[in-house]
Order: C-alpha cells, then sequence, then structure tokens
C-alpha cells in the first residue's frame, strides 16, 4: 500500500502529507534537531541572561556608598534598561536580520546557526528580565528584610530567600517563554536557518504542495510544545510545597 | 558607669515632609529591657527600624559601642548580625524548613559549622516550644508558632540586643499569650531586649525601663512603676487612661 502511495500521485491532502514527509523525512528530521537545538540554548542562556539583569536591576545602593560604586552600579542599570527596551520594542524577525548581517558587513566570521542562537538569547533575555524583575517584587518585602536582619547582605539575601522563590513563581512564564521561543525560532528562516519552517518552505516548493508541507510542520510544533508543556507541569508539580511534615518524635519530650 | 550598647543621639526620620522622629535620644545598656508605647503613628516601630537600619534615618545618629554605624553596607551587615530583630509579620523564609530558618544565619552569616548550628537551633527550638516542628515550613504553622520560630532564629545569632516591633500585633489573642511567656522567660535570662508593644500590662510587668512616644517625641521614659502609675506628663496619663479604660 505505502509502496504505491509512494510512487503514484496521492489523491489527497493527507496522502500528500504522508508522502511529503515519508520523502523528506531526513530533512524534517534535521529541521526538528535545529528548531530544538536554537530553542534549548537559546532559551537557556537567554534566562541565564534574564536573571542576571533582573537581579542588578535590583541592587540597591547606600547612601554612605563611594561615588565610584554608585555611578557604576548605576551605568550598568542604564545599559541593561535600555537594552531591555530595544529588544521589547523591535520584532525578532527584523532582530535576526539586523544582527546576522550586520555582523556579516562588520566581517564578523558568525555562522547561521551561531547567529540564530544569539538572536534567541537576546530576545529571550530581555524577556525574561521583565519577568524575573516582577517576580523578585512579588515576593514580600518581609522575606527580604528577616535576612537582612540577620546580618546577610543583600545579595546573600537574594540568592539564599528572594531568588529561590521568585524562581518558583516564575515557572509558568519561563515555560511560556520557552514555547514562544520554540514556535519564534521560525522567523529564523530569514537568515537562512534550515529549522522546521525553512524545511516546509523548501519542501513544499518541490511539490507546490504548500497546505500539507506547513500542515507536516504545524504537527510537529504542536507535539513539541504539547511534551515540553507537559514536562513543566511536571517540575511545576514536584517544586511545590508539601502538605505534610514529619514531627520530630525525638524532641516530643517535655514540650 | 556602664557603657551602653546602643546609643541614639538626636535622631530624626522623615518621610517627605513628614517628619515622623523627632530629637530622639536613649540609649541602651546591658540587660535592659525597653518596652516602647505609644499611640499608632507615635513613630516607635520606625524607630526601632532606624536601629535596625532597615530604614535609614534623616538626622542624628546610632552608636553601637560607642562608635557611629555607618550607612555602609560591610558595617551594616556586621551590626545586624548582632542585633537581632523579631518582626510583626514574622518574616519567616517560606521557602525553608524551621530548621533551615534557624541555621541560615548562623551558617551564611556567622560561618560555624554545620553541628554547632544544629545544636544551636535545637537548643533555641526547644527554648520556645517549637523543636518538634523543624520539618514543618511557614506555611504549615500558626502565627504564633511561626513568632516563636522567628524568635528562636533571632536568638541563634547570639545577639547582644534583640529588637521586636510588635511582636503579637498580628496574632489572635488566644496566640499572644504563648509568645508573650517566651519573651518573659527571654527577659529572665539577662538578655537586652527593646519590645515595641501595645500590650501594656506586659511592658509594666517585664520591662526595665518604659518609653512613651508620642508624635515622633519621647515624652517620658522611666521605670515601669512610676510610668504606669504615676505619670509626669499629661500626654502620658491621656494614653494610659484610655488604655485601662478600653
Amino acid at each position: 500500500m505505502m509502496g504505491i502511495l509512494a510512487s503514484a500521485t496521492p489523491e489527497n491532502s493527507v496522502g500528500w502529507m504522508l508522502f511529503l514527509a515519508k520523502k523528506y523525512m531526513n530533512s524534517f528530521w534535521k529541521g526538528t534537531w535545529i528548531t530544538l537545538y536554537v530553542a534549548v540554548l537559546g532559551t537557556l542562556i537567554g534566562f541565564v541572561m534574564g536573571y542576571l539583569i533582573g537581579i542588578v536591576q535590583d541592587i540597591r545602593v547606600n547612601r554612605e556608598d563611594s561615588i565610584l560604586k554608585r555611578a557604576v552600579v548605576r551605568l550598568i542599570k542604564l545599559v541593561c534598561e535600555i537594552y531591555v527596551e530595544i529588544f521589547r520594542d523591535t520584532p525578532m524577525i527584523v532582530q535576526a536580520m539586523i544582527i546576522y548581517y550586520g555582523l556579516r558587513q562588520a566581517d564578523v566570521a558568525i555562522g547561521i546557526p551561531a547567529a540564530g542562537i544569539l538572536v534567541t538569547v537576546l530576545n529571550t533575555g530581555a524577556y525574561m528580565a521583565e519577568t524575573v524583575r516582577a517576580g523578585i517584587g512579588s515576593i514580600d518585602n518581609g522575606q527580604r528584610e528577616g535576612a537582612l536582619a540577620l546580618g546577610m547582605s543583600p545579595m546573600l539575601a537574594m540568592f539564599t530567600v528572594v531568588l529561590p522563590q521568585a524562581f518558583k513563581n516564575i515557572i509558568p512564564e519561563m515555560a511560556n517563554l520557552f514555547l514562544t521561543n520554540l514556535k519564534m525560532t521560525s522567523v529564523l528562516n530569514v537568515i537562512g536557518l534550515s529549522e522546521l519552517f525553512m524545511t516546509a518552505k523548501t519542501v513544499a516548493g518541490n511539490y507546490y504542495k504548500y497546505f500539507e508541507s506547513y500542515l507536516i510542520i504545524a504537527v510537529i510544533y504542536f507535539v513539541l510544545c504539547f511534551f515540553f508543556n507537559k514536562i513543566f507541569l511536571l517540575i511545576e508539580k514536584k517544586l511545590a510545597l508539601k502538605k505534610d511534615y514529619i514531627l520530630a518524635v525525638e524532641y516530643m519530650d517535655n514540650q | 558607669m556602664e557603657e551602653s550598647i546602643i546609643q541614639i543621639v538626636e535622631l530624626g526620620k522623615s518621610f517627605g515632609g513628614h517628619e515622623v522622629l523627632r530629637k530622639i535620644d536613649f540609649s541602651v545598656k546591658k540587660g535592659e529591657v525597653i518596652c516602647i508605647v505609644g499611640s499608632s503613628g507615635s513613630g516607635k516601630s520606625t524607630l526601632l527600624r532606624c536601629i535596625n537600619r532597615l530604614e535609614h534615618q534623616t538626622a542624628g545618629k546610632v552608636l553601637y559601642h560607642g562608635k557611629e554605624v555607618r550607612d555602609v553596607q560591610r558595617e551594616i551587615n556586621a551590626y545586624r548580625s548582632k542585633v537581632g530583630m523579631v518582626f510583626q509579620s514574622f518574616n519567616l523564609f517560606n521557602n525553608m524548613s524551621v530548621l533551615k530558618n534557624c541555621m541560615a544565619g548562623t551558617r551564611k552569616v556567622l560561618h560555624i559549622s554545620k553541628e554547632e548550628a544544629y545544636d544551636r537551633a535545637i537548643a533555641h527550638l526547644k527554648e520556645v516550644g517549637m523543636a518538634p516542628y523543624i520539618n514543618a515550613y511557614p506555611a504549615h504553622l500558626s502565627g504564633g508558632q511561626k513568632q516563636r520560630v522567628a524568635i528562636a532564629r533571632a536568638l541563634c545569632m547570639n545577639p547582644e540586643v534583640l529588637l521586636f516591633d510588635e511582636p503579637t500585633s498580628a496574632l489572635d489573642p488566644e496566640m499572644v499569650g504563648e509568645v508573650l511567656n517566651v519573651m518573659k522567660e527571654l527577659a529572665k535570662t539577662g538578655l537586652t531586649m527593646i519590645i515595641v508593644t501595645h500590650e501594656m500590662g506586659f511592658a509594666r510587668d517585664v520591662s526595665t525601663r518604659t518609653i512613651f512616644m508620642d508624635k515622633g517625641y519621647i515624652v517620658e521614659d522611666d521605670v515601669p512603676e512610676t510610668l504606669f502609675t504615676n505619670p509626669k506628663n499629661p500626654r502620658t496619663k491621656e494614653f494610659l487612661s484610655r488604655f485601662m479604660a478600653g
């Protein structure tokens, strides 16, 4: 049956989808792999960047700190702010073109996948910075004050008390960002990255079967996102507070 | 004369144009239990927060063993590790168990060994009757239990002075007693304490000195026997009569 399908011309869209999927299986695999590679790596590095910026934005200087320290902190904050603003206010597809061709023009030998990851990182970092800032802000200031009152430095208070709690609150938003990235890598076809969208475009052109070809990658995107969404839900569940605790019976006497 | 641990010199604090503290002067000697009373908005909590440097004063200074605590992070950290604070809203770390809450400061600030930090935590949790709950998280505990853990957490640092910012104001009436009892026991051990409170009976019984504040001023600063039974200032009289009547 499959042999006939492959050799004869398929009669309907489902047939065409199966035909194309089978014939270009390697291309679709490769496209999926590149999509995942760019999305995962770009998102992870972007998260780190977002956290760094979110934390930097939270630094407070004291009135009697040295002028140098205050100036440096202000400058770094300003640079972060400008970066976040620029990348949140321009489309990723335009950023991709400007960064890739800009670097090329400046004789920076950057490969297409590296450029794709860079664009994803910069984009994710900007959004993540805002998410982290909001996440930190969502934690009651008393938590920080409790830590400071023990003599912790503001940074130590951030890393031991505030950030672990903020992180938990941010997980759904991190999942959102990752799923968005997984789909947004499709715009990177404009710089020639052979991810899923590019693959579909190429395959479609061979037989002029656009609908079927893009339907194939729609299914792939859907399965990927569905799968990752489940993983994130699992992580969230794992990190949720336990409802019970065990009484330390060894200390129950003379209470 | 015995040297004071903390000395407040002409301390002033204003938020915008609003003056909350005006020329506050007083000192704290070892072993004193000072209760600060006064109506809401009189600046009691702000004063305590200034002493702990969670608020920055706009005038005057805070001296620790005769030396000014400057607004430089390292000095503030070192000072705070010696001057503990218990908050109205407990401020236990929600991401840590009771035990971890009590070991966070000793491990990460004082850098003592895990074993010693554990022993200290257990000892002080026993003192406040919370040792069986070492595995519980703050979300599992009642208000009174949280506050007792918060006190144990502060004690683990072996503070020279412990500040209490209305420690029972956020508690249900039946939980106030358990926290006040713990504090009474602490007072007996000779721990130096500054307590902002609305519990007049407690202030009269436990304090070695009571300070009455009004509109940002210290109106009266005396031993409780005098302040509660024979106040000199008419404002103190009025405040106390309202409290005793109501």
